[in-house]
């Protein structure tokens, strides 16, 4: 039976059902769930998962999205691969 | 007694849990628990430093992280795969070798290693980039989890921890603390300790208390997951670049950090330029790889490389920072020095706020 398994994040495949669990351990702000569950730090960086994230959130806690707010958005935006970057000048 | 701790970071809480049976201790956060450098670190832990001190330290840290994460029944993910360093000329090589030569002699285990052994250590590994280097005792810490776990045992010893919580004064009558204000309110205290990392020098100035150490900025960025291939923690000594992989199989790697006047985390694309040039002439098959995130952090060393661990002339405020970048390898350590001082007044002359 999958039926329950709502998965929210796929670069850490995470449920919805861990991310209420985390959320009721405790860590029940964007960066510490984040950090916790490890949602929004894989592949897609967020683009994928931070949205569903927010909802639960916001259900969870009756936090509105403003409120709760999204986690640091860190450079790159999309993946670079090293090579490129080695093509760059040093300060 | 009251104990008011300013700072969430290993330090504060390492503090925090070795005083907890003892006192009333409220741990101040002005962001979250792992905001600071305990968060933000790459998690390369070993006993192969340069002083007596540091390395006693680093070794008790490691059986204390061994000890401490069934004692709060989290996993720390410390992976003990061993410690590289290598250096790229003569001069760098020489150092690491007079290191070496301490380090036996206080029972570290380690051994010297030539280009052609570290390229069957480390799969892809560029012998020609390299003179030599040093393999010993050591491995990769989840940071983390390490502050969770930590977090946890303290609540579960009656610490409470107030994140999102400013500490705007402290109150000091007399030379001697009586507590500190936070988000506008008093907490009457005995001791008032500042864990506060790369901010510690300014926390120091609310008490009157000088203090001047190094804030150094380093960055940090994370490649995309591979199986696990790199056993252990490298680092560069004569370009600063060190890379590991996590339990997760992300590489993780940064250069070391330099002086900055004030702390501040912005990153910049001249750290991902470096970091490419140098990884890549060390481990030529990671140039396919590419960056996902990258940031920056920040921490304090006390002037001469050691820490400020002790009470200052302001009876109760006591100083436990300036670990500068090994603060996940003897952070545990300093923590217990740190209850040694308040509970049985000890004072450490190596680390002596008084020293400079």
């Amino acid at each position: 039976m999958v039926k329950d398994r709502k998965i929210v994040c796929r670069c850490e495949d995470l449920t919805e059902e861990e991310i209420i669990h985390a959320i009721e351990e405790g860590y029940d702000d964007i960066e510490s769930l984040k950090r916790y569950t490890g949602a929004t730090t894989g592949f897609c960086q967020g683009k994928g998962c931070l949205m569903h994230i927010l909802r639960i959130l916001a259900q969870k806690t009756g936090k509105s999205v403003d409120e709760i707010g999204i986690t640091t958005q860190r450079p790159p935006v999309n993946p670079v691969p090293l090579y490129i970057l080695m093509e760059g000048e040093e300060e | 007694m009251k104990i008011a701790i300013i700072g969430s970071g290993i330090v504060g809480l390492s503090a925090a849990y070795n005083l907890a049976n003892s006192a009333e201790v409220i741990v101040f956060e002005r962001r979250y628990p792992l905001y600071g450098s305990s968060g933000r670190n790459s998690g390369g832990i070993t006993p192969m430093l340069g002083s007596k001190e540091l390395i006693e330290l680093a070794k008790k840290s490691i059986r204390i992280y061994d000890s401490v994460q069934g004692e709060v029944n989290f996993n720390f993910l410390l992976r003990k795969d061993g410690y590289l360093k290598v250096a790229k000329n003569d001069a760098d090589l020489d150092e690491l070798e007079k290191e070496y030569h301490l380090q036996k002699s206080m029972g570290v285990k380690v051994r010297e290693v030539d280009p052609y052994e570290i390229k069957n250590m480390v799969q892809g590994f560029n012998p020609k980039s390299v003179e030599g280097g040093f393999f010993g005792e050591g491995g990769v810490i989840f940071p983390w989890p390490v502050i969770w776990g930590y977090e946890k045992g303290c609540k579960e010893r009656g610490v409470e921890i107030k994140p999102m919580t400013q500490v705007s004064e402290v109150v000091v009558e007399g030379g001697e603390v009586k507590g500190l204000k936070a988000n506008g309110e008093f907490y009457k205290a005995d001791f008032v300790v500042n864990a506060a990392g790369a901010w510690s020098n300014e926390i120091s100035k609310l008490a009157g208390v000088e203090l001047n150490n190094t804030i150094i900025k380093e960055e940090i960025c994370v490649l995309e997951s591979l199986k696990p291939f790199i056993d252990p923690y490298i680092l560069n000594v004569s370009n600063g670049v060190y890379l590991s992989q996590s339990a997760r199989g992300e590489v993780v790697g940064g250069i070391l950090g330099k002086e900055v006047s004030n702390p501040e985390t912005s990153s910049s694309l001249d750290f991902l330029i470096k970091y490419a040039k140098r990884a890549v002439e060390m481990i030529p098959s990671l140039k396919g790889l590419s960056v996902l995130r990258q940031w920056a952090g920040v921490y304090d060393s006390g002037k001469d490389g050691l820490p400020v661990i002790g009470e200052t002339n302001v009876k109760g405020f006591i100083q436990a920072n300036g670990l500068g970048k090994y603060g996940m390898t003897i952070g545990p350590a300093a923590g217990e020095l740190v209850a040694e001082v308040i509970l049985k007044g000890k004072t450490y002359d190596k680390f002596s706020p008084e020293r400079f």
